[in-house]
């Protein structure tokens, strides 16, 4: 019970690089919440979730790539 | 106004206010169990998450985010469990002293932004619970899908 408390009040100790594969859940959720409310007929969920997942992580990856580009070009 | 028609008007605003209250539950409330678990399951995991990964003691602060907070809110009970666990987590600080950050700031962030994206979400399953316990809505898109257009 003291772990999951001590776990709940301080979190985990991220820095770096670690930090980027947490973006890749958060993605998932909203693809899955987003396409839930979304979709008539609940058999073509998964497909649909997969596909916009793939879009919303293609795209962030995308614009973080031309931002750094911008960043390193302009430094 | 007939008892019925009565009913029909109570169910909206409930199954809105359940939907706030627990993600997910106003749709279990009109009867729509898969959707309803699939948002309970989802959007509860990505906010508990984000509290593990930043720790209760600053993700959620209704004092120094506030912007990110009322977004926590529409979480509902569970930003208010998530509040009592943050209120007990500074309750040893004095408050003359300046405002604890407990954990790591990058942490602190991604936390935030999983908590912040969970209540966001939850705003987009209200609507829905709200539409779709219409019940000229729920025609529609029973219409709609026995025609086998999908809306995607």
């Amino acid at each position: 019970m003291n772990i999951l408390a001590n776990f709940l009040y301080n979190g985990l100790d991220l820095a770096g690089i670690p930090r980027f594969p947490f973006m890749l859940p958060l993605c998932l959720s909203i693809a899955i919440v987003y396409k839930t409310a979304r979709c008539n007929n609940l058999k073509e969920l998964p497909v649909a979730t997969l596909i916009l997942w793939v879009t919303i992580v293609l795209g962030m990856v995308g614009v973080g790539v031309g931002l750094w580009a911008v960043f390193s070009i302009l430094a | 106004m007939s008892q019925s028609a009565t009913q029909a008007s109570l169910r909206i605003p409930l199954a809105g206010l359940l939907a706030w209250l627990v993600p997910g539950l106003g749709h279990l409330y009109i009867g729509d169990r898969a959707r309803g678990l699939i948002f309970m399951i989802t959007i509860s995991a990505t906010f508990w998450a984000g509290i593990a990964i930043g720790g209760a003691g600053s993700t959620v602060d209704p004092q120094h985010r506030r912007l990110w907070f009322a977004a926590q809110l529409l979480t509902g009970g569970q930003s208010l469990v998530a509040v009592a666990i943050h209120q007990n987590a500074i309750a040893p600080y004095p408050e003359s002293e300046k405002a604890p950050v407990i954990g790591h700031w990058l942490s602190i962030d991604v936390g935030t932004h999983y908590t912040g994206v969970a209540g966001l979400l939850n705003f987009l399953v209200i609507l829905d619970a709200i539409f779709c316990a219409d019940p000229t809505t729920r025609k529609l898109l029973a219409m709609a899908d026995s025609q086998g257009s999908v809306v995607t």
